[in-house]
Formats: structure tokens, C-alpha cells, sequence
């Protein structure tokens, strides 16, 4: 068994690094959180250097690697700076399910403008503050001679504002879900963005659709593939998220050992004491720990397991530790960790942002027990 | 012993909470979004004679108990921690080390406006390089001709742009480390004093936080706290044993906050189609932190009434801080993951409750320095 990163991905890992420390710049993302602004310059430079869409195929502009690979890359983003890292992480949510759904076709059109940094893509499932609920899916799509007409209120839509083409899930004739790519419509769509704690430089908010037409061509997948198609997508966008979390973690933790090595307090510094030493210590289990597990639920999904085990263990596991890494970073900067200019305070917010996308433990604990005692309780 | 609150209490609990919810609940977003303090509050507090609960009615105060001083705290953070902070610190460090160890002149120059809030407090230890350990504090007062020259920085100063006077710890012997400090009112209007910037901060928007800078301050030899130089220390010592226990109270209401938006919320919220308080996960958290709740109350309350007979150790009041802010915490991360995306709405109070709440594990002495306390006194 090779427990080690591959050459290249390391030198990917490395390349994304790099770039994250030239072009991210804290007075420039301290900015962007407050005003809610996306980093749009970085997103068309990060375009131009093949960091969007580095698991697509080749056809498609793509460098054709794995989900891996594009995991490390928001990682490394992340580690830098948690909000421009999360904002780049989800300018093409919704593009593997084009990848792994889509035909030819649509590959062929959607997915170019995302590589090329023309157009963003994201996804409209939830109507409700809980994403993964099924039931409240009142979205309709009825059928018409030229397509279909689109009308419903979708909630809490990610990069709602920035975003060009929206994946939707609708019921259709009330009954069928019908899984759709929805061009930007500003005459029959509007938006309405909400203020959130954190990740302020990805919006999020309601989506009105109001009739909208989409072309029958446009349908994403085939009868029968609509609950692997929405399994598929809480699996990535898990993923995506705790990408996101490792990176945040990583950088929560060398900004606090950075600290802690120069704030002196009693004749000595932070590193001194036993009780700091030993959440740095704890820091590192926490960050281990998660990316043994994220790497590994990333290999599940790749290979399309039934049972991605990992990655439920690792919703569960890695938001904790995150939020546990981050807070106790926090403490290390003492009153400074509690003010706007210091990177942790954005760090933290962020964080319980991502944390939330993962789902609560006690969702995940029912996801795994099901698993282990049966949807109706019978082992 | 303390067990149970009595009803001149319960009434006082009532009259607070009416008034709070009254004159504060209907200005906190707005002030809360403009990152500032509602001034005029100060005033109108006072005119309820809810500032400077302690102080005694010879200074116009309403000479109450520590008890009552923490149910008014716990009630007004349960509306909002930000405001909450701007009067606990004007009623609490910034008047209390007058009122204890001040001159007759001083206790008559600044008490009787200060409960009428007329004129606003402040206190100010923190420096740049100078925050857990206050011995190493930079501020300087040299007596120079019967007044006292101020120079030195200051950070964190919780009412620092708004108050019309600074309770300022500073060396008055540098070479005396750690017992050579003294503390100074300082006026607003007083030469060389001035105020650098206002802080911007994760939570208690409404609190108003800021650094403060003394050049060649001088102030009046009669404005000492205290008749001998050194020692001021020791005096600060007395008063945060009474901040750390309101800390208490003030977790108590920030978790009351939190608790009811989180109840009202599982009673109405739905997961895949069943209401979520059906949940047994979710009656486990609930009773849970109801459990938790009832024991930072308790904890505050007998940390208070030990303060009231004099019986309070420093262990009883870091007891009380490290407790209820330690456990706050769990309860406003329990509470905002489970209402999920709608948790992180800025207009659900509870990410408020929740940013706030992270502040109290720091000032006051932070939670790894309230554990050494606590194991000082335990003598090892
Ligand atoms: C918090 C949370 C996190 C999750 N995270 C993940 C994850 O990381 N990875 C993952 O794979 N899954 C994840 N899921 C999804 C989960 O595994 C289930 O697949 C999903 O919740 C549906 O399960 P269910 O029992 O509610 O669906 P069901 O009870 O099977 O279906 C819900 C409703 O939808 C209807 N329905 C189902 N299929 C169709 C259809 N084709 N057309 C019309 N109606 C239909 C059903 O009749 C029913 O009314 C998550 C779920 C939750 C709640
Ligand atoms: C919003 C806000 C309002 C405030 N208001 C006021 C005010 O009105 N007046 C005022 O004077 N101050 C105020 N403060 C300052 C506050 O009291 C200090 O922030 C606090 O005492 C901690 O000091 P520091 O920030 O310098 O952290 P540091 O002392 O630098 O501590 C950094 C970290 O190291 C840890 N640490 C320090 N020493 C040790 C040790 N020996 N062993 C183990 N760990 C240790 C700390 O616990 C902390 O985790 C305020 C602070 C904030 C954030």
C-alpha cells in the first residue's frame, strides 16, 4: 500500500503554493470580506495557470487528473488565505456532475468557459436551510413544446451572484426529479444575496426562477440517474469543503506557531509554556488526522464506492477538528486573535462557514448508523 | 447558604429584564450594525439607576449587592453582550477601584456622575506587549512638582473613544516590577491624552474598542488612586475578583440567549420532513445545555453571594469565569451547527450570540491564565 503523494502532485501542491503566496495578499482579502467581494482577479489569473478544472478531461481544456488533484490544489489555497481559497474552490460547483452526467455535448459547451475563466457554475438544489432534504422539493419544471419552463424559489444557493449557469433540481409535472443546467436568465431569474458570517467573498442567498425556458437538451443525465446524480454532488461538494477545511487548518496552525515563537508574556514566549506547546501539539494530530482521511474519502469518490466511509467519518471528524484548530488558534493570539486586522478572525468565521456545509455530526451519525443498523433498524 | 433567589430579587429580575428588553432590544441591530455604542443609553440607564450597581446611595448609587449587579449583567447580555461590556466595565473596573480605595474627593468628583452616566468609564491596563502578564506594563507616571506625568500606549480599552474619563494603571516605580504600579483617573479633556483608533472585532460590534495613547500627560498628584505610591496591583487584584464573577453572569445571559433561539428553532424546523425536536439527538442537546445553563447559574450566584459576605477567594472567582465562559462555548457551537446555513445568517442573533460569546474567554484573564490561578491556590 503507497501511502505517499506521487511527484507530480506534489509539484502540483507545490505550483498552487507558490501561487496562493504571490497573488493572495491579507490587506487585499481583509477587503474583499468586508466590502462581500469576489477575488476577481486572482480567479482569471488562477484560470489562466490551469488551477480551475485541473480534473477535467483534456478534450475540454482540462489537465485530466483526479479529484485528488484538485483537492490539493483548494488545499493549498486555502492554507493561504481561508476566504480567496474557498471563493476560488467554488467557481465550478456543480461541473462534476457535468463531468460524471453530462453528454458530449454539454461537456463541450459548458465546460470550457469555466477552464477559460469566462463563466462560473454552481448548483440549486436546497429549498430549505438543509440542502440535503428531499422533501421539500417543490421546484417545477413543465414541460413545453420548446423546453421546459423552470419555476420555483431555490435557498441559500452558493456564488448565487457570480455565478453564469446553475445546475437545478426540479420536480417535473410535479412528480419526476429533473436534474437541469440553467443558463443565467436576468430577465426571469432575480436574486436576492443574504449577509452570512462568513466565506463573505462567496455569495449566498435565494434564487428566484420565474418561468425560466431551458431547452430539453439541457436535461443532465438520463431517467433512473437522478438519486446517484444528487448522492454524487453532496459527495463532491463534501469534499470540496474539506479541502477547504485542511487548508484552513494547516494555515490556522502556522499562523498561531508563528505567533507563538515572537509574543513574549512573562519573560518568555508562547512556545515556552507546556499548555501552548501542547495545542500546537494537538494542532498537528488534528491536521493529520484529516489528511489521512479526506485523502482517502477523495479516492472512494473517484472510484464511486457504494459506501464512501471515509468521507462520512471524515464530515464528522474534520469539521471538529477545524473548528477545535481554529479556536484554539484564536486563544494563542490573545486579544489580537479577537480583532478584525488579525487573519484568525476571518479564519474563524470562515470555518463554522465550512463546517456548516459539512452537515451536522448528528446527521452524519445518523448517515453512518444507518449504515450499521439499517435504514429501519434491522442489522 | 445561597439557594434560591428571593423576591426582592425575582422583582428586581422582573423590573431589569422589563427595562431592557424596553429601552435596548429595539436599538441593538442598528447599533450593532454601525459598529458603535448607543451613547444615550448611559443616560437613560441612569436615570433607571441600573449603572454602578454597588455603589453606595451616599454617591447617589443604589447601593445594591454583587447578586443584583450580576442579575442586571446576566439580563442585559441576554439581549446584548456588546452593550452589556460597555456598562460592565463603566460600573466595574472603571469606577470600582475609586470606589474602594479613591479618596473622599475623588469617590465625590467621579461617582455621583458616573451613576447617573452623565460621564462614562473606562479602564485601561492592556498594552501592546503587556496583556496576561500586567507586570510588564510600559505606562509610565513620574511624579514630577506634585503631579504625575503619563506616558505610555494602551490597547483593547473597552468605552475607549466614548468615555469622558480612564481608570490608567502605570508605573509609578519601573524598577519596583510588578508592585510599583499605581492606578489614575485620567479626564478625556486632560492634555496628552488621546485616543489613536477604534479596533474593529469578531463580535461585541457595540462595544466600543480602542487604543489609547498618553504623551506627557500630566494629571494632579490628588488624582492617585490610593494615598502611596505602589501597590496599585494589588488594588487591581480586588476588582477583577468581582469581574471575573460577573463574567459569570454575563455567559448566563449570552447562553439564556442562545438557548431560547435554539429551542424555538427545533420547535418549528424540519429535517426531511419530520419536525426536528422529534429528534433524540436534539432533545439530548437541548436538555443538555438547560442542564449546563442551571449550573452557570448556580456557579455565578454562589460565587456572587460569597462576594457579598466577604468571603470570596480568587480561586471561588476564576472558578466562576473559567467555568461559564468555557461552557458558553459549547453551548453557541452546538447552537449554531444545527440550524445550519440558516444559523450563519447575520440576521439570526445567534451567530451574534455566537461571535460574541468567543470574547470571554480572553479578557479579564484568559482561560490559561484563570487555570493557573486556580492551581496557585490550590498551592502547587
Ligand atoms: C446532512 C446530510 C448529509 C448528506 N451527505 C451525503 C454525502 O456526503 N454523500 C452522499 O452520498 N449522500 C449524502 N446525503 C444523502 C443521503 O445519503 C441520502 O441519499 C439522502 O438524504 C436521501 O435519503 P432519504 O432517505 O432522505 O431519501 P429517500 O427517502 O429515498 O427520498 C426522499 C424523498 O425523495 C423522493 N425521491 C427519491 N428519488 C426520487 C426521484 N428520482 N424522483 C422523485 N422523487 C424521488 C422519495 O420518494 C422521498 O419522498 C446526505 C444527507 C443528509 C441529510
Ligand atoms: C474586546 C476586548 C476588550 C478588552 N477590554 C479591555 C479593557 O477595557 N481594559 C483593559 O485593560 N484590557 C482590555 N482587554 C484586554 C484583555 O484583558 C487582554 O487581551 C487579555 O488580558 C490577554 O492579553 P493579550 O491579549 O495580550 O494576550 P497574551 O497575554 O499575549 O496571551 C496570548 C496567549 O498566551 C496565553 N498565555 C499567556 N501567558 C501564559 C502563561 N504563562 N502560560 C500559558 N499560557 C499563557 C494566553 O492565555 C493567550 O492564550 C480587552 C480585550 C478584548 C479582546
Amino acid at each position: 500500500m503507497e501511502f505517499e503523494l506521487s511527484e507530480e502532485q506534489k509539484d502540483i501542491q507545490k505550483a498552487a503554493e507558490e501561487f496562493a503566496r504571490g497573488e493572495f495578499d491579507p490587506d487585499l482579502a481583509l477587503e474583499l470580506d468586508q466590502r462581500g467581494i469576489f477575488p476577481e482577479t486572482i480567479w482569471k489569473k488562477a484560470t489562466r495557470l490551469g488551477f480551475i478544472g485541473i480534473h477535467y478531461p483534456e478534450e475540454v481544456g482540462g489537465q485530466g487528473l483526479s479529484l485528488l488533484e484538485s483537492i490539493l490544489v483548494m488545499e493549498a489555497f486555502c492554507r493561504r488565505d481561508s476566504g480567496i481559497g474557498s471563493a476560488l474552490s467554488l467557481v465550478d460547483l456543480g461541473s462534476d456532475l457535468i463531468l460524471k452526467f453530462g453528454s458530449r455535448d454539454q461537456k463541450e459547451k459548458f465546460l470550457p468557459p469555466i477552464i477559460q475563466g469566462e463563466k462560473q457554475m454552481t448548483v440549486a438544489f436546497g429549498e430549505s436551510e438543509d440542502e440535503q432534504d428531499l422533501s421539500v422539493l417543490s421546484t417545477q419544471a413543465e414541460k413545453r413544446e420548446e423546453g421546459y419552463l423552470v419555476k420555483g424559489v431555490k435557498k441559500y444557493v452558493l456564488n448565487l451572484s457570480r455565478a453564469d449557469m446553475f445546475v437545478i433540481l426540479c420536480r417535473e409535472s410535479g412528480e419526476q426529479w429533473l436534474p437541469l443546467i440553467v443558463e443565467k436568465d436576468q430577465d426571469r431569474m432575480e436574486i436576492y444575496p443574504i449577509e452570512k458570517m462568513g466565506l463573505k467573498m462567496i455569495s449566498s442567498g435565494d434564487l428566484h426562477l420565474q418561468s425560466v425556458g431551458v431547452p430539453y437538451e439541457n436535461r443532465l443525465g438520463e431517467r433512473g440517474q437522478e438519486m446517484d446524480l444528487f448522492q454524487y454532488y453532496h459527495r463532491v461538494k463534501s469534499l470540496r469543503f474539506l479541502a477547504q477545511a485542511l487548508g484552513l487548518m494547516e494555515g490556522a496552525f502556522e499562523r498561531a506557531l508563528r505567533y507563538s515563537t515572537q509574543r513574549e508574556q512573562f519573560g518568555r514566549r508562547l512556545s515556552q509554556f507546556q499548555v501552548i506547546k501542547h495545542k500546537l501539539a494537538e494542532m498537528q494530530v488534528g491536521i493529520e488526522i484529516s489528511r489521512s482521511l479526506i485523502y482517502k474519502a477523495a479516492l472512494e469518490v473517484e472510484r464511486g464506492e457504494l459506501y464512501p466511509k471515509a468521507l462520512f467519518i471524515s464530515k464528522i471528524e474534520v469539521g471538529r477538528r477545524m473548528t477545535g484548530i481554529v479556536d484554539e488558534a484564536l486563544q494563542i493570539f490573545g486579544g489580537y486573535g479577537y480583532m478584525a486586522e488579525e487573519e484568525i478572525e476571518r479564519f474563524y468565521r470562515d470555518a463554522w462557514t465550512i463546517r456548516t456545509q459539512l452537515g451536522t455530526e448528528e446527521e452524519m451519525r445518523d448517515l453512518l448508523s444507518e449504515r450499521i443498523v439499517g435504514k429501519k433498524n434491522e442489522p | 447558604m445561597f439557594y434560591e433567589f428571593d423576591e426582592r430579587q425575582r422583582a428586581f429580575r422582573e423590573k431589569v429584564r422589563q427595562t431592557y428588553e424596553k429601552e435596548v432590544r429595539p436599538i441593538v441591530e442598528e447599533y450593532e450594525k454601525k459598529e458603535s455604542f448607543p451613547v444615550f443609553l448611559f443616560r437613560r440607564l441612569g436615570e433607571e439607576h441600573l449603572l454602578c450597581l454597588r455603589c453606595p446611595k451616599k454617591y447617589g448609587g443604589p447601593g445594591m449587592d454583587k447578586i443584583s449587579e450580576c442579575i442586571s449583567m446576566e439580563e442585559l447580555n441576554r439581549i446584548c453582550a456588546g452593550i452589556g461590556a460597555g456598562v460592565m466595565v463603566h460600573g466595574g473596573l472603571g469606577t470600582d477601584p475609586i470606589l474602594r480605595f479613591g479618596s473622599e474627593g475623588l469617590k465625590q468628583t467621579y461617582l455621583p456622575p458616573a451613576v447617573r452616566g452623565e460621564k462614562i468609564g473606562a479602564f485601561a491596563l492592556t498594552e501592546p506587549n503587556a496583556g496576561s502578564d500586567a507586570s510588564s506594563l510600559r505606562t509610565l507616571a513620574i511624579k514630577v512638582e506634585g503631579r504625575y506625568r503619563l506616558n505610555g500606549s494602551k490597547t483593547f480599552i473597552t468605552n475607549g473613544t466614548i468615555c469622558d474619563f480612564v481608570t490608567v494603571a502605570a508605573y509609578t516605580h519601573p524598577e519596583k516590577r510588578g508592585t510599583g504600579i499605581n492606578l489614575f483617573v485620567v479626564n478625556r479633556e486632560d492634555q496628552g491624552f488621546s485616543v489613536i483608533k477604534k479596533l474593529r472585532k469578531l463580535g461585541n460590534h457595540t462595544a466600543d474598542t480602542a487604543e489609547l495613547a498618553f504623551d506627557d500627560c500630566f494629571v494632579p498628584k490628588e488624582r492617585m488612586i490610593g494615598e502611596q505610591e505602589c501597590g496599585g496591583l494589588e488594588q487591581l487584584e480586588e476588582t477583577l475578583k468581582s469581574g471575573r464573577i460577573t463574567y459569570g453572569a454575563r455567559s448566563t445571559g449570552v447562553a439564556q440567549a442562545a438557548f431560547e433561539t435554539t429551542l424555538s428553532y427545533v420547535r418549528e424546523a424540519k429535517r426531511r420532513g419530520n419536525l426536528l425536536q422529534k429528534s433524540q439527538a436534539i432533545r439530548f442537546i437541548l436538555a443538555e445545555m438547560a442542564m449546563f445553563i442551571e449550573v452557570m447559574r448556580y456557579t455565578t450566584y454562589r460565587g456572587a453571594w460569597l462576594f457579598d459576605q466577604g468571603m470570596a477567594s480568587m480561586k471561588d472567582a476564576s472558578i466562576v469565569k473559567l467555568f461559564c465562559t468555557e461552557t458558553l462555548q459549547k453551548i453557541v457551537m452546538k447552537a449554531i451547527e444545527i440550524q445550519k446555513e440558516a444559523g450563519l445568517r447575520t440576521d439570526n442573533p445567534i451567530q451574534r450570540y455566537f461571535r460574541d460569546a468567543r470574547l470571554f474567554k480572553i479578557p479579564e484573564g484568559t482561560s490559561e491564565i484563570q487555570h493557573l490561578v486556580i492551581a496557585r491556590e490550590l498551592g502547587i
